[in-house]
Formats: C-alpha cells, sequence, structure tokens
C-alpha cells in the first residue's frame, strides 16, 4: 500500500493515523511503467489492447462460480495489466486453469491462455513475482526426472512387468505406440485405467508400444505455468524418443498430452508422425463393432467432457456415440455439458495447485452430477477423473458415486 | 404511364423501402420519372412495420402509409413489387435493365436504396434463438408491442402464453463481434432497444426490464434524452455481454453475465428475453454488387467514392447509393438521403446528355 496515502490530519500520540486505506488506484508513472515493461517483454500482450471490456470473459470463466469474495474475472485481471495495476506476485496469476472457455467466447477473438502463459513465464523465468511452492516443487522435479512426483524415471513403465499385456514387437508399420503420460506412468488411480486401454488394445488385436523410460512429461502444465525453458527440454527429449523408436502413431491417454505433443511440438509438414487421442481410437472400434458386447451395468451415465477435448478439440460428440452403444446405461447431460462443460481444476497447473476443499471446481461439477442422480460420472482426461474423484472423498453425497474413464465403462460391457 | 417506353430521363429506384419511396417523390418533385422495384409483394420495407419509432414515438406505419399514398398519386412513380434485377447492359443513355417479370427497361440512373438485412440471431448459440420460445429478437418484440399486431400489442411469452412482465433485454447480438464476421456496430440498436423498453415500462409500470449492454450508444438528438427517460422509467442498465441463455423447466430463461461496473457474476431469471440483434448489409448485397459492378467495403455495405465530397456517388456513372445501403442510419438519416440523393441524381441528369 502506498506510503503517498492522503494524510486527514488525524494524529495519534504524535503519528498520523490512517483510518481508512486509500482505496484509490493510481494511474500514476509506476503504473505506466510496468505497462511499458509487460509491453516490451511479453510479445503476447498486445492482443490485450483489442478488449472492450465486454465481460463475456468473466460471465463465462467457471472460477465465477466459486463462492469467493472477489472471483476471479479475466476481464478485471486484462483491465489491470492493461493500466499497468498487475500484482505478479499474487495468487491471481495462478487460478486459470486454461479450460479456455473465455477465449472460445470472445468477440474480440483475444488468445487469453497465451497472454497467461506469457505473464507467468516473466515469472517462473525472470523472477518478476512469486510462484507457488507447488508449482515450483513440480517444475524442478520434472526438470530433472521427467515427472512431477520426484519418481525415478524407470518407475514409469516398470509397473508394466507385472501386468500380463503383451508389449510384443511386430513389423512397424502395423504397431502403434502409446504415450502414457505421467498419471498413467506413476499414479495407481491412472494406472487402473492405462492398463483398461491396454486390454481393450489387446483385444482389438492392436499391437502396441510404449516409449518406455525414455517417456518423459509431455509438458502441457509446464508450457502452460509459463516454464517455456523446461517445456523445450521435454519436447526434444520426447520428438527424439519417437522419432528413434520409429514411431508412426502414438495414441494419447489424456487429451492434455494430446494438444502438447499435437500442435505443440512443431513437427514438420512432411512429418511421419501421427498423434491421435486414444478416445477416437475407442469410438472407432464401438463403430466398426469390434466388440462383442455383453449387458452393461444398468446405471445413469453422465459424461464429464474434459475441457481440452471439448473447448479446445470440440471432440464432444464421440464419447456419446460410444456410450449410445453400451447397452443397459441411462444417458443424463448435466447443465454444462459438451463445449459448456464445467472445468474440472486440473488444467493450466491446476492440478499442482493446493486449493482448499469448499473452494473447488470439481466440488461444483460433482453437484451437477448429483443434480442429476447420475451413478457414474465418465469422462476421458486422467485429470479431470483425478480431480473429480478427489474432491468426492470424505464426503457422504458421493460415497455411490462412481467416478471413471469411458474405456472402464466400455471393458465392464466387453468383460463382465 | 408505360414503363417500357424510353422516356427522356427515368431513373430506376431498387428498393421500395423509405428509402426509395423517399427518394422516387424527391425525384418527381424535380420533374423527373422513376420506376421503384420492390422485391417484397408489398412496398414499405422494414419501416411499414413499425408501430413507434424512435426518438418521437411517432408511427413508422404512418409515415410509409402516407410515402405510399402519395407515390401512388403521382403520375411521374411507377413501382412493381415481386420484382428484381436479373441483369444490366450499358446502353449509351445509360442502362438497359432486365427484370425477372421478363421485362426490360432503359434508365439513365439507377439508385440502390435497397436497405439491410437483421442478423439471425440462431448463429449466436449461446442465447438459444430459435430453441427456447420464451427468447426473440428486436424485430419480433416490436411486432408484439404493436397494438395491431399478433397480440394486441400484449407482451406475452410465447412458450405458454402468460403475460410477461420480467423482460431481459440483451444488446450487441451479432455486433461488435469479431468471431461472428461482424465487428461493426450496427448503430441503431441501443436506441431501438432502450424505444422498446420506455414502451413496456409505459404500459406496464409493474414491470421489469433489464438491458444487458457494453456501452449505451445513443447518439442522436433526443436519444440521450430518451435514455434518461428509460432510466427514470426504471428500467435497469447492466453492463456486461451475456455469455448465455438456458432455460428452466417453466420456459423461463436465465441469464448470465458479468457486472463489470460492480466486478460480479450476475444471474437472472426472465419470462422473455429480447435480443438486440445487429443489422447487416441486405441478403441481395452480393448480387447486386455483381450486377451493377459497383463494389462494397470490407463489412459489406456499399460506400460511394468519396465519403465527403461525393457520398451517394459509386464508381460506376450513373449508379447512385442511399439509405441503409451505406451503413445502419435511424430513419430521418434515411429520408434525407433520399431528398440528397435525388439532388445529385438531377445534378447529374442535367450534365449527361443522351
Amino acid at each position: 500500500m502506498a506510503a503517498s496515502g492522503i494524510d486527514y490530519g488525524w494524529r495519534l500520540q504524535g503519528s498520523p493515523v490512517r483510518l481508512c486505506a486509500d482505496r484509490s488506484l493510481m494511474a500514476d508513472e509506476s503504473a505506466h511503467q510496468m505497462e511499458k515493461a509487460l509491453r516490451q517483454m511479453s510479445m503476447e500482450y498486445y492482443v490485450l489492447d483489442r478488449c472492450m471490456q465486454c465481460g463475456i470473459c468473466s460471465s463465462a470463466c467457471p472460477l465465477g462460480l466459486l463462492h469467493d469474495d472477489e472471483p476471479f474475472s479475466p476481464r478485471t485481471f486484462i483491465q489491470r495489466a492493461r493500466l499497468g495495476l498487475l500484482n505478479l506476485s499474487e495468487d491471481e496469476l495462478w487460478k486459470c486453469t486454461h479450460c479456455g472457455h473465455c477465449q472460445m467466447m470472445c468477440p474480440y477473438e483475444i488468445p487469453f491462455l497465451e497472454v497467461m502463459i506469457s505473464l507467468r513465464n516473466l515469472v517462473v523465468e525472470q523472477g518478476a513475482g512469486h510462484v507457488p511452492v507447488s508449482i515450483r516443487s513440480a517444475l524442478a522435479s520434472i526438470a530433472s526426472g521427467g515427472n512431477p512426483w520426484r519418481a525415478d524415471a524407470a518407475q514409469r513403465v516398470a509397473w508394466l512387468q507385472g501386468l500380463d499385456i503383451p508389449l510384443a514387437a511386430c513389423e512397424p508399420a502395423r504397431k502403434v505406440h502409446l504415450f502414457l503420460g505421467c498419471l498413467a506412468g506413476y499414479d495407481p488411480r491412472a494406472r487402473r485405467t492405462a492398463e483398461t486401454a491396454m486390454r481393450l488394445l489387446n483385444l482389438a488385436g492392436v499391437p502396441f508400444e510404449v516409449l518406455g523410460a525414455d517417456e518423459v512429461c509431455c509438458g502441457d502444465s509446464v508450457r502452460r505455468v509459463g516454464d517455456l525453458a523446461t517445456f523445450e527440454q521435454l519436447k526434444v527429449t520426447n520428438r527424439r524418443a519417437m522419432l528413434s523408436k520409429g514411431v508412426h502413431t502414438i495414441y494419447t491417454l489424456s487429451p492434455h498430452c494430446y494438444e502438447s505433443i499435437q500442435t505443440r511440438y512443431e513437427w514438420e509438414e512432411n512429418r511421419t508422425v501421427r498423434v491421435v487421442p486414444f478416445l477416437k481410437l475407442l469410438f472407432q472400434w464401438m463403430a466398426d463393432g469390434a466388440f462383442v458386447l455383453a449387458d452393461t451395468p444398468r446405471a445413469r451415465v453422465t459424461y464429464h467432457d474434459p475441457c481440452f477435448f471439448s473447448k479446445h478439440q470440440g471432440l464432444v460428440e464421440e464419447p456419446r456415440q460410444i456410450l449410445g452403444r453400451l447397452p443397459g446405461l441411462e444417458y443424463v447431460e448435466m447443465e454444462h455439458h459438451g463445449k459448456k462443460s464445467l472445468c474440472c481444476g486440473g488444467g493450466g497447473g491446476g492440478f499442482w495447485r493446493d486449493v482448499a476443499k469448499g473452494q473447488r471446481l470439481a466440488e461444483v461439477r460433482l453437484a451437477e452430477a448429483l443434480a442429476k442422480s447420475a451413478d457414474y460420472v465418465v469422462t476421458s482426461c486422467p485429470y479431470c477423473l483425478a480431480m473429480l474423484e478427489d474432491a468426492s472423498k470424505g464426503d457422504d453425497r458421493y460415497a455411490k458415486l462412481e467416478i471413471m474413464d469411458i474405456c472402464e465403462l466400455v471393458w465392464k460391457g466387453v468383460r463382465p | 404511364m408505360n414503363p417500357t417506353a424510353v422516356h427522356k430521363h427515368t431513373v430506376m429506384v431498387v428498393g421500395g423501402g423509405v428509402t426509395g419511396l423517399g427518394t422516387a417523390l424527391a425525384l418527381d418533385e424535380l420533374g423527373i420519372e422513376t420506376l421503384i422495384l420492390e422485391k417484397a409483394p408489398a412496398m414499405g420495407g422494414k419501416v411499414k412495420d413499425y408501430d413507434k419509432i424512435f426518438p418521437n414515438f411517432v408511427s413508422g406505419r404512418d409515415i410509409v402509409n402516407e410515402l405510399i399514398a402519395r407515390v401512388e398519386r403521382a403520375p411521374g412513380i411507377t413501382f412493381r413489387t415481386d420484382t428484381v434485377i436479373s441483369g444490366l447492359a450499358e446502353t449509351k443513355a445509360g442502362y438497359a435493365v432486365s427484370m425477372n417479370n421478363e421485362q426490360r427497361v432503359e434508365v439513365s440512373a439507377i439508385v440502390l436504396a435497397s436497405g439491410f438485412e437483421v442478423f439471425d440471431a440462431r448463429l449466436q448459440e449461446e442465447y438459444g434463438y430459435g430453441v427456447y420460445p420464451n427468447v426473440i429478437n428486436g424485430p419480433e418484440l416490436e411486432l408484439y408491442l404493436d397494438p395491431h399486431g399478433p397480440s394486441g400489442g400484449r407482451l406475452l411469452r410465447p412458450f405458454d402464453g402468460k403475460p410477461a412482465r420480467r423482460v431481459a433485454i440483451i444488446f450487441c447480438v451479432g455486433s461488435r463481434s469479431k468471431r461472428l464476421g461482424n465487428p461493426y456496430c450496427s448503430r441503431i440498436c441501443c436506441t431501438y432497444s432502450t424505444k422498446q423498453a420506455i414502451e413496456i415500462m409505459e404500459r406496464d409500470p409493474g414491470a421489469s426490464v433489464t438491458c444487458f449492454y457494453m456501452d449505451i450508444r445513443t447518439y442522436g438528438r433526443g436519444f440521450e434524452e430518451m435514455y434518461q427517460y428509460a432510466q427514470d422509467l426504471g428500467v435497469k442498465y447492466i453492463r456486461g455481454r451475456v455469455s448465455e441463455c438456458s432455460v428452466l423447466p417453466e420456459g423461463d430463461i436465465q441469464v448470465r453475465a458479468e457486472n463489470t461496473l460492480l466486478g460480479r457474476p450476475v444471474q437472472g431469471v426472465f419470462d422473455l428475453v429480447s435480443l438486440s440483434v445487429g443489422m447487416m448489409p441486405c441478403a441481395d448485397a452480393a448480387r447486386l454488387a455483381d450486377q451493377l459492378c459497383i463494389e462494397r467495403g470490407k463489412d459489406g455495405f456499399f460506400g460511394g467514392v468519396d465519403q465527403y465530397l461525393a457520398p451517394h456517388d459509386t464508381r460506376r456513372e450513373g449508379i447512385f447509393l442511399a439509405g441503409s445501403v451505406t451503413g445502419l442510419k435511424p430513419i430521418h438519416d434515411c429520408l434525407n438521403e433520399a431528398l440528397s440523393v435525388a439532388g445529385r441524381v438531377a445534378a447529374y441528369l442535367n450534365h449527361h446528355t443522351g
């Protein structure tokens, strides 16, 4: 707070007393300097000039649904950025989960997420502010060991040994690869999903391989919290691993990995590597009738669209069609579905942030599932799955609610 | 009058709305014959459907009827409805125009007064127009407020016919949006929407009208005063562009926006939501530009060769522009342009031999 607050002349034992905080914003030289500095240091800052402060972004932003005194507002954030009134040490900078709803709605097509990355980069790489401890720790771990948990690189795939899933070699033309991602590599719950995906690959007669211990974090969340240098490292490492293994088609188990590898790895025009979400393969199998379907459990099912599939890629019909082919299910939509899906809070570094119970987007989402009396919440992203499961723990209202990946539900119908 | 005979000077006026009618009448006073082409079954364009126009709340319909009556009385003016241009060729004296009624006419000059189209609000899916019955658009609200209209002037919910007392008006629908391809401002929607808000409150003081806006561009003479009057009546203005409308079980519409002045999300439930749709170049603009070989601006509207010194002239000799074809403007400005283009055409014809 400025020492230049107004002195009303009140004194207590000779010292000036500030009766009230000076709430006015000073449109002064230091704010002007900050604005100039941002223009110089951030390439993306200029797109903010298009902002007309209409507020559609803030109305669309899921953070507005949380019961905060002052909910995060992209519009306010932009206003403060333009006037040089941002405080890069505030928690504000890390709240955005990169769901993309704001830029999907923006009438001026402002790429808000790229602006966030650019400003976070100033903090992460140039020390212009404060990085939350949990994020800093995840970044350090990824930079050195390729995963956010300081776990051993070999452990990423060592767990596959214990399973009876063949990782058979065969002619390169027929073989596909599976990009596990950090959660499927190390998280027990996500490993179960990955295992199911692999069993489906087996059942469909598709030979596959994984990249092995050479695989490192795809870098999506790393890039989105602004650590562009580490992202470069990860990109180079993964590209090398894929090219050296002669990968021609690689399926990702996470929409985050998909977007990162497909759109940010700077593949050449004539590249030989095809990156495809596993969901699309599952959709193809179901459309082709590749499996014999027994009865799935009779249940009310709803699908939670991951933002990185729905808002970022427009992939909303395929999962619904998959579920439509499973007998015995009653399908309901939650209030926010498809491209208007309600973010679980895991993207953009949200997975690494410590957010107190009662303040999580995932809780709002679970309430929507409850409102539709869903028995199962089905999704297709390991972050979503983890965030929703985490929010449901210890809450009696969700004791009967099962949260699962779509391939797990398909597996139930294939092998009861 | 035989419209296919070649007269010393016949001017073709494309469009039988207020601008076209006004142009023909002004040319008639100057002793110049005109032929009005109107693509619809009746003349009068958009204004014939407006029961009240801003800022004075006089009847648009009455003005149009007066113009049509004068046109019918004027021996020098002929008109054809359900008629459009099908082809155009240059002649020594001007143009030979073929029409879809298989007739052909030779004219010395053409005035393009083909007006505008309203934005199709179904293109802004998040508002539910065309899906939720209680979401309507500005022109439809106009019909509801018209005592001679389908509901006899009573504001009713389309869903169940019950009275609509909680009304939301959403501004800037289909305007000021790069995303939807209409980055410009449609200029008159703030004013027409405020007019409608006033009409609702005047008839039903117990009603609640909330306008969700980005800016209030009530810029003309009498417009700002109208805005202040609206506020006096209790019309609420919330600054924030609506992100979505959703439907509730009884057909009520829930509207979500950010109240940017309070910095808080805002949500409200309404009986009726009216979308203040913006305006776009007329549907035939591309076809007309092609047939007449004249250019349009990036926004799709036509423009005079020099906005200041030759606002009515196109690059093609003898082809002129008037009214909303060059951009949205209030009705009295359209009628102004009808007078000014007539002067310009008369001056042109004076110098033109043939």
